[in-house]
């Protein structure tokens, strides 16, 4: 019950320009602003390509408040990589000495080069996720994998697998809740001792979802197999993937300011 | 009358570990008629599982024949058109749900047959239709009651259009409602949509709407006839771990005791007009 | 031992745009020894309910006692409480973990801090009290068991900590007819004959109607019935709109009644309510 109502995944519907880009042209464009954030040499690199994200950001109507808690967790990250840089990198003067301590030119600009990298990757990444469902990310997943079939990769059964692991996941979410009351009703304790009793108190409510998981699992093969299911081979989908006027636009985009980046120089 | 599944001396053995067996179904004949509505009855461990899973070739038999729609389920070409005409609803609604949308596990089985996706949309948006699930089209499936995630499994294998529904003690984890939409709905597509429903069940009640009853004991056939003949006389459903339902039960009580109850009566709506 | 609420109300993920408000100013008595049934439909706050009795929940307003004590207040024991208020879940055999059927079964006792011979005759005990004679089953591996096994081996982990309250949520769901029948013998014998207080929460109206001492009917988080079955029962208008059906005898001898026979309409066996109907009958016709 407590779970029921949280819709998993950071997913939020909308119907911007960024919503409805085909999952596939998501892809790509995804991958073509990493190699462009990856080109950019400058700080007036950083600024015009954080400029062209912020204008998706306004354009793709996300709230604020829900992207930057999204942002939260790798903040640490952020904080901890400048300071490593600020400390470690050595070159050009000497801003600040404290014993061995120093910081120093090469570090304030290394640190915060690599930094604002890291930030804006993040917040593209973030921008992405949030904008496409988890269902159609595995549809191009499933798409950009089929040449690799060849080489023996699973496409098919790659995307197959995040279908489902996204359906149970409320579902095993409700019952290890559930299996947890249980044991606490038998005077379980999940709250207190050090990590290691922790650890093993864990085991009675571990034991039961692995169980039950695997029931299910098997359970859910039959009922797949009793539903014609046969893999990958001869299959069609409900839902087919279109690209129209605004896929070749985002790509075009993406690919110019991918080439701009490059042929400056900034 | 056809009938779409004969089942001809079936046997079943499982293989536990080792070379120990045990024999779930012996020598058991049987024909479902097409267009029919065949409850399936009979305490645990008595080989209704079993035999259900031998109509769409989910198991094939030890020995003996069982024929869909004319194909024999034991040669394996036949599978999967076995699979397409005869559809499997099992017991846990959540374990038989596939995709992350309603919509999307309707088209489940359609995908798979290969089914053009303009068509698949088509048959997705007439099955929800039909089972009243429309207005759910687009949500996940945990946020559904337990009866309805019962009739999604239902439009699943109704979208593939099969003539033979099969269900698997469907309403054992449900509710009284989810209980009661999940009959309306298999009801209306056998009186209706003329599908041949066999319908395994542990409530009598709900085998008393049936148009024939199967009584399983021991992987054996012990009874088979209408309702009226398996609840409506003498009872000894009792000896084989079956409950006799209220009405039938009452009315033996009353016949004994000197009152006049007409033979067949086993509804309480046909019980309140006899006594009142 | 004597469980109380008052104006209980409980709110799940409250500030949340979630925030679903599950029970709304509940109170009620359970007293010691009773047989007490609680009744509604899916959503309805059963099942929130029962967790608050023995402190797996925290009331978001007002307050739950047990003996007259808050249970929430400092000091209380609560992991104490539950091993004297115990709650069997829906479908218990899911929490079933142990290698052995010993030592699942000895789990809530060892939680107590119970050891060695003492847990052991309470294993061995509570297994006798289940059906599941201790020498054949205690050291097999409770996966291996059939359905009904297991669910009394689940049962029987809770009677192993010998409480005086148990709290069973649906218990009989999913057994056939049968297993049905003689789990509920069984409750019924705790109840008679270990003076267990039983709180039964089921959706099958004519068990509990024969079961109970006493009804609480849910409906959207509000208790909108209490009392005697046959008073609940009497109020058909109001069962009905709590999404819930009076037992079919209740409605037949209802029925009958209605027709100006003078017949009795608090009975919920078959067995009765034939002897009922013969006795009217026969003294109509002479």
């Amino acid at each position: 019950m407590s779970m029921r109502s949280i819709t998993l995944g950071h997913y939020l519907p909308g119907e911007s320009v960024l919503h409805r880009l085909d999952p596939r042209v998501k892809l790509v464009t995804l991958f073509t602003l990493i190699v462009a954030l990856f080109m950019i040499k400058s700080f007036t690199g950083f600024f015009l390509y954080g400029l062209f994200i912020f204008a998706i950001f306004i354009s793709s109507g996300l709230p604020w408040r829900y992207f930057l808690r999204g942002l939260r967790p790798v903040l640490y990250i952020i904080i901890f990589t400048l300071v490593l840089h600020f400390i470690f990198t050595k070159g050009g003067q000497v801003y600040w000495r404290w014993g061995v301590l120093t910081i120093e030119e090469a570090g304030l600009v290394m640190g915060s080069f690599m930094t604002l990298r890291l930030a804006l990757l993040v917040i593209t990444t973030l921008m992405i996720t949030l904008t496409t469902s988890p269902i159609s990310f595995a549809d191009g997943i499933e798409y950009w994998l089929r040449p690799l079939r060849r080489f023996g990769v699973p496409g098919h059964e790659i995307a197959m697998m995040m279908t489902i692991a996204l359906r149970f996941i409320p579902t095993l979410m409700e019952e290890s809740d559930k299996i947890r009351k249980a044991q606490m009703a038998r005077g379980a304790d999940f709250e207190t001792g050090n990590i290691f009793r922790r650890a093993r108190n864990l085991v009675p409510l571990l034991v039961p979802l692995f169980v039950s998981a695997f029931r299910r699992a098997d359970e859910l093969a039959v009922a797949m197999e009793a539903r014609c299911y046969r893999g990958g081979e001869g299959r069609t989908k409900m839902r087919e993937l279109h690209t129209g006027a605004v896929d070749y636009i985002g790509v075009l985009t993406v690919g110019a300011l991918l080439a701009g980046i490059i042929v400056s120089g900034v | 009358m056809e009938a779409i599944i004969q089942v001809r001396n079936l046997t079943h053995d499982y293989q536990l570990s080792g070379n120990e067996m045990i024999r779930a179904i012996e020598d058991l004949s049987l024909e479902i008629e097409e267009g029919s509505y065949v409850a399936l009855v009979g305490p645990n461990g008595s080989g209704k599982s079993t035999l259900a899973r031998h109509f769409n070739a989910i198991l094939t038999p030890t020995s003996g024949e069982v024929m869909v729609d004319g194909l024999s389920t034991a040669d394996e070409q036949n599978c999967w058109e076995i699979r397409r005409r005869v559809g499997m609803v099992f017991q846990n609604p959540d374990n038989q749900i596939v995709a992350t949308t309603v919509e999307e596990d309707v088209a489940f089985g359609l995908e798979n047959l290969g089914v053009a996706p303009e068509l698949i949309r088509r048959r997705v948006a007439e099955t929800l239709d039909m089972i009243g699930l429309s207005s759910y089209a687009q949500q996940p499936p945990h946020l559904l009651s337990g009866g309805q995630k019962q009739k999604l499994s239902i439009a699943g294998i109704i979208a593939m259009r099969p003539r033979c529904l099969v269900l698997d003690e469907p309403t054992a984890m449900l509710d009284p409602r989810g209980r009661t939409e999940v009959l309306g709905t298999v009801k209306q597509l056998n009186s209706q949509e003329k599908i041949t429903v066999v319908h395994i069940t542990h409530f009598m009640e709900e085998a008393l709407e049936a148009d024939q009853v199967v009584v399983l004991a021991e992987g054996k056939i012990v009874r088979i006839g209408e309702p009226q003949e398996i609840f409506g006389g003498e009872l000894n459903l009792e000896e084989l771990g079956l409950e006799v339902p209220t009405v039938p039960k009452l009315a033996h009580i009353l016949r004994q005791g000197g009152l006049k109850i007409p033979d067949g009566v086993l509804s309480m709506e046909q019980l309140v007009n006899s006594l009142c | 031992m004597l469980i109380e609420a008052r104006h209980l109300s409980y709110t799940y993920m409250p500030g949340t745009p979630f925030q679903i408000q599950a029970l709304k100013d509940i109170n009620l008595t359970v007293h010691k020894g009773e047989f007490v049934g609680v009744i509604g439909e899916t959503g309805s706050g059963k099942t929130t309910l029962i967790q608050h009795f023995n402190g797996l929940l925290k009331p978001t307003e007002g307050e739950l006692l047990v003996n007259g004590e808050n249970v929430w207040t400092e000091g209380t024991g609560l992991r104490q409480l539950r091993s004297r208020i115990a709650l069997l879940f829906q479908f218990p055999e899911h929490q079933l973990f142990e290698e052995t059927v010993f030592k699942d079964i000895a789990f809530g006792p060892r939680n107590m801090g119970l050891e060695g011979s003492e847990v052991e005759k309470r294993v061995r005990y509570s297994m006798e009290l289940m059906g599941l004679k201790y020498s054949l089953y205690k050291d097999r591996s409770p996966f291996s068991l059939s359905g009904g096994e297991k669910r009394r081996t689940a049962m029987a982990g809770i009677m192993a900590m010998d409480p005086e309250v148990i709290i069973l949520d649906e218990p009989a769901a999913g057994m056939d007819p049968l297993g049905r029948r003689k789990f509920m013998e069984k409750i019924c014998m705790l109840h008679r004959d270990e003076k267990i207080t039983v709180i039964l929460v089921t959706h099958n109206m004519e068990e509990v109607s024969r079961l109970a001492d006493r009804l609480f009917v849910l409906s959207q988080g509000k208790m909108v019935l209490e009392g005697k079955p046959s008073l609940v029962f009497n109020s058909p208008d109001t069962i009905r709109e709590a999404g819930l059906d009076i037992p079919s005898l209740t409605y037949l001898l209802t029925r009958m009644r209605e027709s100006g026979k003078e017949i009795r309409t608090d009975i919920f066996t078959v067995e009765e309510a034939g002897e009922e109907i013969l006795r009217f009958c026969g003294e109509a016709n002479r």
